[in-house]
């Protein structure tokens, strides 16, 4: 933080400044971190998951993980909520190379366009369990199918709701901020919270469609 | 969660700018305990209503006469009505709305008032955490009052087969649920930001949302009782759960949420200690009760989500029919066996590693000696961390899962006790030679290494798989566990409280009165479960009302220790009241001569715990040593953390998320 | 954990004429482990529980005696150490001052874990063989058992556990099906455990077995009776509401008494039988007998717990 500008002056100014410094950095560091705690938290909320796909499939109790002949979810469902999932993560992070660039507008529009999809894929999800072609108990596959997807959905939901919340914060901040450092510190920091919780986002988000790709994976393609 | 990641934006500058204060407003209409009551009951009818109505065409519903449905979705919205009543989503909406949060220092310094509302402030959480974790532990000791008394006779019921397994399985599970977050929550979140000198945590509102969470999974766990409880324990072993009726959803959400807060707990915690360290406070001046919460809480962080997947399929089993854990429809019961000890063998480390913390905290202060092994002790909670997710089917020993894989995991589970033996190493090293002061936090630690030393060498047994065949699943798995829990876990949580209550609330408790507590609860605890072994031995399985007339002597023995048990605690229950409503006998300094961090503010420490960023000197043990400096300079000339941050900075540049 | 109090060579031990706390706790140490080992052996270790009635039992017996041997020695050791500490590494009455300092001792360290770790392994070692050889030591062994008594003539004996109570079936005599379970003295026996309804959990005390009855799954466990008597069986796995009521006796029989009961209630339970689903290792409850569907019709069924059945159409 070389350019820190102090409001007043004096010794009691430099204590402020410095301690805000000092944790305007925790903070950032904060976010970083607990970005890989989380990701590290729901791989093993998902792993249960993944596990009980397996395990069950392994056991194949009573012949019934999934019987020759039983339905299968319908693959055009699986491959428009997947695509939209990746492509609205493909969209957001090609937008935030926009951000970095200095450029403000085309990551709101990327941020936007990002947003809808992802509601839209939630939206599907739910259209679909509504229209299942299988009682959830009918087979192992069947009943871990029912299982997941509403939970992949609520995740989806959440993650869509902190990106609404991001659009709604950066409307907030002149564009100009992204291209040069703003002329108070609480300002500059403020940029940089933003920017490290879109990071924070970004990473999460990108996993999330990693996460739902593998399911698409184990759920449609088997 | 994913939405919970953001990290505070300071109250001063550093986040985004303050807003204007927000109206006063008459102090009913503002959020706290009873709106929350007012939103939680709106909420379960809300539920309630909503899985009427989604139900309606199930017929199995109808036939079985009960609704899970709708007892679930109840009891879902109930707590969103909780927390929307306590004014939880207020901010979140504010920024959905593009509105800038107004911060305040409310809640660091005002009234009673503030224990009952969402606080922002370390210390208010860990003062509600403690309270609450006490009336937890108080209910499940009431209810272990009951089972002896069934236990008196092996023939004449006092309570019938159905109020018997009721009892047992709020017993257990609201004492598992307890015990999970007794030590991070009242100690750890008050405690780790003044031992790393730290002024704030890294997400207060998760923290604070973690603690508001428990009086839900309370009530919600006790409201099983009104729809005739659950019949299987704390384990919740499937099938036999979706066999049971309407009472059983009142566990698996319960402990669902009860998870859910501690895993936030754990989140806040590790992100807290490590970003938010003074300067200075490197890693090999760590207290050791840091080290145990850290260790703790990445156990919370990726163990407690598949309990949490677990209960889930449970919750659908019993809703939407789906067959998680059905065999005859391709589901299997070994899976829940499988994610819930993947969950529950961690789980008992969870119980494990604070008791070692606080004994580690405590033992170098009142022998007046340095740690013994400092790095050996870090190095032991790290092991036993890491090695408890490879050891959880030593549960299932006999189930009949895996058999050929039984020889590894005895020795996984064998393996654990070497980590677990260098905390033995270092409190045998630290004594050495020592020049002990018998205060009664320090009988407590010492009562904890007794016991836990049994709960050990019986685990011993228990890993050895022909010698579990007699073992599991009897009196000596339940006299085993108390020994580690109660007799590690819980004595340590009394010593802390001895030892850090003057700490937390500026009043000492009564020290005649507290060693008095200590030697009745040891004698009566080992009074209690040492026959118990004997018992599980010669036959007598866990969660049973009925047993051979020949352990009649035994368990009559154990029932009456266990009164005294009971009576010992409320012998605490009386000095807890009376030194702090009564008495009050003040104490503001750092009346045990203890060089930790968080003895060098004032007692109870200011509103930011710290006038200024410490820089931290030098480790908290070194005692008996001339040539060390003090722990840490409380009032730095300005500039020093700004050099320290120049260091930092340049590295957090290069790892954190600055990359936007 | 590891037995050994603090070795002699501790650092700031005693100089002159001063207590030797190394050299005393050593040698109490020893004497008192040497005692406790050969009393815990010896003279506590025969009438340890699950006693001698078969020969898992035999084994289970022996690993706790070899178990409580090993942990006399850690048990006395810290126990006496902490003693010791009280009694003699107090504060003195007025005594503000600190302790020597000690940070650490890595010679100490090094050999505390070494000798951990050896017996560790030890005992790991120990208990891999010690369930090898006795056939897989009397505990549930899943379907396909690797570790099998070395013998042709095996009994065949069913556990099927269900709500609330054992049944047995004896596939080697017709698949009778009755509450009494009779076992000859000196043959190996393979109990094949299952269950109707949910996880329960054959525990035949005095013979040292143990086997989780799982639905849907054979859980195959080995012993050999030695002699005869009789001995108590209990559900060992939280199965319901009255769980703590699910026992009952078992008797070990000369293989002549034990021919004979089982060739008369063949013969007494015939017309029973015929009636019972053919013998299986795993019985899925929706497959109910003719005999099955008198309490089913009534609506007294355990099995299942109301689940509904999947065939059915009407069903959500």
């Amino acid at each position: 933080m070389p350019d820190i500008t102090a409001p007043g002056s004096g010794e009691a100014a430099t204590r402020a400044t410095e301690e805000a410094a000092f944790y305007h950095e925790a903070a950032l560091n904060a976010s970083w971190t607990g970005t890989r705690l989380a990701i590290g938290g729901m791989s093993f909320l998902f792993g249960a998951f993944a596990f009980a796909y397996f395990y069950l499939q392994s056991q194949n109790s009573d012949a019934k993980w999934l019987p020759a002949g039983s339905p299968t979810p319908h693959a055009w469902w699986g491959v428009t909520i997947m695509a939209l999932v990746v492509v609205s993560a493909i969209v957001q992070t090609v937008g935030l190379q926009q951000l970095k660039a200095g450029r403000k507008g085309p990551w709101m529009q990327a941020a936007v366009v990002a947003l809808l999809l992802g509601v839209a894929a939630v939206g599907l999800q739910i259209a679909e369990l509504l229209n299942l072609p299988f009682q959830p108990a009918q087979s192992g596959f069947a009943s871990v199918f029912t299982g997941f997807w509403p939970v992949a959905l609520v995740i989806w939901l959440a993650a869509m709701i902190w990106l609404e919340i991001l659009i709604m914060w950066a409307r907030g901040i002149p564009a100009i901020s992204f291209v040069e450092q703003p002329p108070t510190y609480t300002e500059t920091f403020g940029v940089q919270r933003f920017q490290a919780t879109l990071s924070a986002f970004t990473t999460v988000w990108n996993y999330l469609a990693i996460i739902t790709f593998i399911f698409w994976l184990l759920f449609y393609v088997r | 969660m994913a939405i919970e990641t953001q990290p505070e934006s300071a109250q001063t500058p550093g986040g985004r700018e303050p807003g204007p204060m927000p109206r006063q407003r008459p102090w009913w209409l503002r959020p706290a305990f009873h709106t929350a009551i007012i939103g939680a009951v709106i909420g379960y009818v809300f539920g309630h209503w909503l899985g009427n109505f989604i139900a309606s065409g199930y017929q199995q519903g109808a036939k079985a006469g009960t609704n899970d449905f709708a007892i679930i979705l109840g009891y879902v919205f109930g707590v969103i009505g909780w927390l929307a009543g306590l004014g939880v989503f207020n901010e979140l909406f504010m920024q959905m709305t593009g509105r800038r949060v107004a911060r305040s220092d409310e809640g660091l310094v005002g009234d009673l008032a503030r224990y009952f509302r969402y606080s922002l402030d370390h210390k208010v959480v860990g003062i509600q955490y403690l309270v609450g974790m006490l009336v937890y532990f108080f209910t499940g000791g009431l209810f272990a009052m009951a089972i002896r008394t069934e236990l008196l006779s092996p023939t004449y019921h006092v309570l019938s087969a159905n109020a018997y397994l009721m009892v047992v399985g709020e017993h257990g599970t609201m004492m598992m649920m307890m015990m999970t977050s007794v030590i991070v929550g009242p100690l750890g979140n008050y405690l780790v930001p003044l031992m790393i000198g730290a002024k704030r945590v890294a997400f207060p509102r998760l923290e604070a949302l973690s603690f508001w969470l428990t009086p839900c999974a309370y009530i919600i766990l006790l409201s099983s009782v009104l729809f005739g409880g659950f019949p299987t324990g704390w384990t919740g072993y499937a099938p036999l759960s979706i066999q049971a009726g309407e009472g059983m959803d009142g566990y698996a959400v319960a402990f669902a949420i009860m998870g859910f807060s501690v895993i936030l707990a754990g989140f806040n915690l590790i992100c807290t200690i490590i970003c938010y360290r003074a300067p200075g406070m490197r890693w090999s001046r760590l207290p050791m009760f840091v080290w145990a919460m850290l260790t703790t809480s990445f156990l919370f962080v990726l163990a407690v989500p598949v309990l949490i997947g677990g209960l889930y399929m449970l919750i659908t089993d019993r809703t939407a029919q789906t067959a998680f854990y059905v065999n005859q429809l391709g589901g299997s019961n070994y899976l829940y066996e499988d994610l819930f000890w993947f969950f529950g063998h961690p789980e008992v480390y969870i119980l494990a590693l604070p008791g070692f913390g606080i004994v580690s905290e405590i033992i170098p202060v009142f022998t007046r000696k340095p740690l013994f092994g400092y790095k050996v002790a870090a190095a032991g909670m790290f092991g036993v961390a890491i090695l408890s997710f490879f050891v959880w089917q030593h549960h299932l020993f006999d189930s009949g899962i895996n058999p050929d894989m039984r020889p590894l995991f005895m020795l996984t589970t064998e393996l654990i006790s070497i980590p677990t033996g260098f905390i033995y190493l270092v409190a045998m090293g630290t004594f050495w030679k020592a020049k002990l002061r018998l205060t009664t936090p320090m009988l407590f630690a010492m009562g904890m290494y007794v016991n836990f030393l049994f709960g050990g060498i019986s685990g011993v047994f228990l890993s050895d798989v022909p010698a579990d065949v007699t073992a599991h699943g009897s009196f000596f798995v339940m006299a085993h566990f108390h020994y580690t829990i109660m007799g590690g876990l819980i004595f340590a949580f009394f010593g802390a409280v001895y030892y850090w209550l003057p700490k937390m609330m500026g009043i000492r408790l009564n020290q005649t009165l507290g060693k008095i507590h200590f030697w009745t609860m040891f004698i009566a605890f080992n009074s209690t479960f040492m026959p118990l072994f004997a018992v599980g031995e010669l036959g007598q399985p866990r969660r049973v009302f009925e047993y051979a007339r020949s352990l009649q002597t035994l368990n009559d023995w154990v029932s009456i220790s266990a009164f005294c048990l009971g009576g010992s605690l409320l012998i605490f229950v009386f000095n807890f009241v009376m030194s702090t409503v009564v008495w009050r006998e003040r104490e503001t300094g750092n009346p045990w001569q203890a060089r930790g961090l968080e003895w060098q503010v004032p007692s109870p420490p200011p509103p930011h715990n710290f006038e200024r960023i410490p820089v931290v000197l030098a480790g908290p043990y070194e005692y008996g040593d001339p040539s060390a400096l003090p722990v840490a300079d409380l009032n730095p000339p300005a500039g020093v953390i700004a050099g320290a941050l120049v260091g930092a900075g340049t590295e957090s540049r290069s790892s954190a998320g600055t990359e936007a | 954990m590891a037995a050994d109090a603090p070795a002699p060579a501790a650092p700031g031990g005693g100089t002159g004429r001063e207590r030797n706390d190394g050299l005393w706790l050593t040698v109490i140490w020893l004497v008192l482990s040497i005692a406790g080992c050969l009393v815990v052996y010896f003279v506590w270790g025969p009438h340890l529980p699950p006693g001698g009635m078969s020969d898992s039992a035999a084994s289970q017996q022996f690993d706790n005696r070899i178990l409580g041997t090993v942990a006399t020695p850690v048990v006395i050791g810290v126990l006496l150490y902490f003693g010791w500490a009280l009694a003699f590494w107090r504060q003195k009455p007025g005594d503000e001052t600190d302790a020597a300092p000690i940070h650490g001792n890595t010679r100490i360290a090094a050999t505390w874990i070494t000798v951990t770790a050896a017996i560790v392994l030890g005992l790991a070692v120990f208990g891999t063989y010690e369930l090898i050889a006795p056939a897989g030591a009397g505990g549930g062994e899943g379907p396909q058992p690797i570790w099998k008594p070395n013998s042709s003539t095996i009994l065949q004996v069913q556990v099927i556990g269900q709500q609330w109570a054992f049944t047995y079936r004896y596939p080697q005599f017709g698949g009778f099906e009755t509450t009494q379970l009779e076992l000859p003295a000196g043959q190996p026996v393979a109990f094949n455990v299952t269950s109707l309804d949910v996880i329960h959990d054959f525990w035949a005390i005095d013979l040292g077995v143990k086997a989780d009855a799982n639905p849907g799954v054979n859980n195959v466990a080995y012993t050999t009776p030695r002699h005869t008597g009789t001995f108590t069986v209990r559900c060992d796995e939280l199965c319901g509401l009255w769980h703590g009521a699910m026992f009952d006796y078992g008797k070990v029989v000369s293989p002549a008494a034990f021919q004979a009961w089982a060739r008369t209630t063949e013969t007494r339970l015939a017309s029973m039988t015929a009636a019972l689903p053919p013998y299986s290792l795993t019985y899925d409850p929706t497959q109910i007998s003719t005999l099955g569907k008198v309490p089913a019709e009534l609506g007294l069924t355990g099995a299942g717990g109301g689940y509904y059945n999947p065939a059915d159409p009407e069903q959500p």
